[in-house]
């Protein structure tokens, strides 16, 4: 629609508005006065919507869905002074369609419903829609023309074809209303989110429109004077339609509508049926014990207020699930996930995925905070700067939940899946943080295990190359002098060399206890010293692994030797078996002995420690009298 | 004899220089680290003493290098010393002729050291009674040797260390002739005939270790 005709067509509706004021006091109808007062809400708020979307026809309409009401009632006014001695101007046609002019009155909310909220009619169907209404509007004037009001009443009943066009005449106007609600059903079911809003705020009007209703019914058999009954209602018609009309089409995401409108219908629903048990309580006490007493008030109250918050509760999110369909089957499946987590069906740290999906947003990251302070990743990874909705936990910051797609609407959504999804994020968090602890005691045990290797190694090859060296170098110098030495003197160097000699043999058998030597050669050729130190039968079958690192080769022989001094002395072993394998990237050692068997499963503490140390395994099968089988994967 | 030393530590290298010197020995070359030790090896030597631990790596280079002059210098005669046992790189060469293994503190023994050099030197043998007894011991008794008594396999044991009959008989406090008496019986049940006694003597011995190195 061009902004020039929308003006003036709201510029019309502006004029109608004022037009029914000024016939209101010239006809000295103080209600048709009013209602051209209360039409000015609307057209002012026309008059917004068309300032801010110049050439959306939902402008005009607005104006109009109040201004035709005002329209009708000036006629009105004009019509009944064609029956006084002081005609109003124009009252002589005005009283000819004074009775079929009704439909006029919705012309303007028909309009409203079609073209809402972005102006647009649907397909040809719905084009056909205006001319259908104005065809009937037409009509039904045609088959009341001349007719006449008296005290409220229409006067006189027409017959023949007259009847026929306005029995036909009313129903295409009830049909042409209830497809233009049909219509807002149908945009609604088929638009997108922002549309859908919308018209939610349409649908939060109307339903403030209908409590208002229900409380004016309340009044008047509460015997309260009918027009102080009404007047919120008529009001919220007024003022409440095109508020929320307004506020769809310039502000939909004001506020949560959804959740308002969810709310609101559950209380609406909620007092019914309260209002129902209250008076079913009143008529049944009424009848058996105390009749018209105030007890039996009391005790309806009573019986009425008891089910009121729970039936509340059950009511919203029955309601929710309706209304605020998308928002409750999310959170349903955000806590559908959270019970399978406590049932260990799905693992917490899907949360992150499963929020993704509930919120709708691919990008979504669940930041959390380690014990140091710092931020990360539910992989691991650390955030250097963590943004986004906070999450707590007994008042301190756990979470922060960061959006791809923020706005108002997206974070009053997280908020409501981030309660859902409390447990599983701090169950994330928590075995997060332990397993980085437990890596990091791995890693640093394995430094420790790496540096204790490299430094056997380092004091084996000191004592080796150092002490050794020289000893031997000061034994070649003795030689040498003794040359020069007189007999009973060389004799003396001979068992100063002699002494040497034993030093050398003993500085040999401190470094083998360092580090064995022969571990240079291979797990095998270490081995074999242990096996030729064995006092009972000890076999021995090595297929070492390449590439082993110093600190698992030396690991693995001293878990041997270990585990064969323990079968030697406690468990009294007539036969050992020792095989070494490799087992994947790891290298598998097993000890078998024949001995008394019965090692508790918390024993070999040292050998535990010892293999954890690379973090290897280590698994003990010793049945009493059934000798001891050690297998360990290093 | 003339000798090629290679040796890194200053003080054991000097040590070991004058030692032989005073033995009457010509020490043609001194060198530190395995490539100096096969640069030095293109002059007229009979027998290159080579520490197994040495630079560039400061690993079993010396090892590495005997292979390698065994290779380019057969006649070279080969004695590793080393402060203990290491044998990864140089298995092949254990038993076989001018070639010899010994722990250093071995070098203060004048006598039995000299003795050691002549025989690598003249194509014989000489490994540490620590080597010898750590390759025996490591593997099952082999079925070549299954035929000989136990004297017979300590005789040979020490053979294979290199020593002569006189010192093995010494060794053992039997007579020499006892001892020539055992060879004799340990050459026909291994099936060595008589082709040249040292020949057979290291055959002898090569079937000892190999055997024990057939695992």
């Amino acid at each position: 629609m061009s902004p020039v005709l929308a003006r003036v067509l709201t510029g019309a509706a502006t004029a109608v508005a004022l037009g029914a004021v000024a016939v209101g006091f010239m006809g000295g109808t103080p209600t048709t006065a009013s209602a051209g007062l209360g039409a000015s809400v609307a057209v002012a708020a026309g008059w917004v919507v068309l300032r801010r979307q110049p050439g959306n026809p939902v402008g005009p309409a607005l104006a109009w869905s109040s201004a035709c009401v005002a329209l009708v009632l000036s006629n009105d006014v004009l019509a009944a002074s064609a029956y006084t001695r002081h005609p109003l101007p124009l009252a002589g046609i005005a009283k000819q369609w004074w009775v079929g002019c009704w439909p006029v009155n919705l012309a303007g909310v028909l309009a409203l419903l079609l073209l809402f909220p972005d102006g647009r009619l649907g397909g040809r169907l719905w084009r056909a829609l205006p001319w259908t209404y104005a065809a009937a509007t037409l009509g039904m004037i045609v088959s009341e023309w001349g007719g006449r009001q008296v005290d409220g009443q229409i006067a006189g009943v027409w017959s023949g074809p007259r009847e026929v066009i306005g029995t036909v005449s009313m129903s295409l106007v009830g049909a042409c209303l209830i497809l233009a609600v049909a219509s807002q059903v149908v945009r609604y079911r088929h638009g997108d989110q922002r549309r859908r809003e919308q018209i939610r705020w349409l649908l939060l009007a109307g339903a403030a429109v209908v409590t208002l209703l229900i409380a004016g019914w309340v009044l008047q058999s509460l015997g309260v004077v009918i027009g102080f009954a009404y007047a919120p209602f008529l009001s919220g018609i007024v003022v409440l339609l095109p508020a929320a009309v307004g506020v769809a089409v310039l502000r939909h995401d004001l506020f949560d509508v959804d959740r308002l409108l969810g709310e609101g219908t559950a209380w609406v629903i909620t007092l019914v049926v309260s209002a129902g048990i209250y008076s079913l309580v009143v008529a049944t006490l009424g009848y058996a014990v105390a009749a018209g007493t105030g007890l039996g008030n009391a005790a309806a109250v009573f019986l009425t207020a008891l089910p009121l918050l729970p039936l509340q509760r059950h009511v919203a999110g029955w309601v929710g699930r309706f209304v605020d369909r998308d928002r409750h089957v999310a959170v349903a499946e955000v806590e559908r996930f959270a019970a399978d987590v406590r049932t260990g069906r799905r693992q917490p740290e899907e949360i992150e995925e499963v929020l993704r999906l509930a919120q709708r947003d691919p990008l979504l990251r669940i930041q959390v905070v380690r014990p140091d302070g710092s931020w990360g990743l539910l992989d691991g990874r650390a955030v250097v700067a963590p943004t986004g909705i906070p999450l707590e936990a007994g008042g301190d910051e756990i979470a922060r939940i960061r959006l791809g797609w923020d706005s108002a609407r997206a974070r009053r959504r997280i908020t409501a899946l981030a309660k859902a999804a409390w447990v599983p994020i701090e169950v994330s968090r928590l075995r997060l943080v332990l397993r980085e602890a437990l890596d990091e005691v791995e890693a640093s045990s394995h430094r420790l295990a790496e540096a204790a290797a490299a430094e056997r190694q380092r004091l084996e090859r000191e004592l080796h190359d150092g002490a050794q060296q020289r000893i031997v170098a000061t034994g070649m110098r003795l030689r040498s002098l003794q040359r020069h030495l007189p007999p009973g003197q060389a004799a003396e160097v001979d068992t100063a060399v002699a002494e040497l000699e034993e030093t050398v043999a003993e500085l040999r058998r401190i470094a083998n206890g360092v580090r064995p030597v022969r571990l240079s050669d291979g797990l095998g050729a270490a081995l074999a010293a242990v096996r030729d130190a064995s006092p009972v039968p000890l076999s021995l079958v090595v297929d070492e692994p390449d590439h082993l690192d110093e600190a698992t080769r030396l690991t693995a022989y001293l878990v041997v030797s270990e585990a064969v001094t323990n079968a030697l002395k406690h468990a009294f072993a007539r036969r050992i078996d020792v095989s070494i394998a490799p087992h994947g990237a790891s290298v598998a050692i097993t000890v078998v002995d024949d001995g008394v068997g019965g090692v508790p499963a918390v024993g070999l503490t040292a050998l535990r420690d010892r293999i954890h140390s690379v973090g290897g395994t280590l698994k003990v099968w010793s049945p009493v009298g059934g000798g001891t089988r050690i297998e360990a994967l290093l | 004899m003339k000798i090629i030393v290679a040796e890194d530590s200053v003080l054991f290298r000097e040590g070991l220089v004058r030692l032989l010197q005073d033995a009457g020995h010509t020490v043609v070359a001194a060198v530190g680290d395995a490539e100096a030790l096969v640069a030095a090896a293109e002059q007229d030597a009979d027998l290159a003493v080579v520490d197994v631990r040495m630079p560039p790596r400061g690993d079993d280079d010396g090892a590495l290098a005997a292979v390698q002059l065994r290779a380019t210098r057969p006649e070279l005669g080969i004695l590793l010393l080393s402060q203990h046992l290491e044998l990864r790189h140089c298995l092949e060469l254990i038993g076989t002729p001018g070639f010899g293994y010994l722990l250093k503190d071995r070098v203060l023994r004048l006598d039995e050291f000299d003795e050691a050099l002549s025989r690598v030197a003249t194509g014989g043998i000489a490994l540490d009674p620590e080597v010898v007894q750590g390759l025996v011991r490591s593997h099952r008794a082999p079925a070549a040797l299954a035929a000989l008594t136990p004297r017979e396999h300590d005789v040979l044991a020490l053979v294979a260390e290199g020593h002569s009959n006189t010192t093995v008989a010494a060794q053992l406090v039997l007579s020499e002739r006892t001892i020539e008496a055992h060879m004799r019986n340990i050459f026909t049940k291994l099936g060595l005939h008589d082709d040249g006694a040292t020949h057979r003597r290291v055959l002898a011995v090569v079937t000892y270790l190999e055997s024990a190195g057939a695992d």
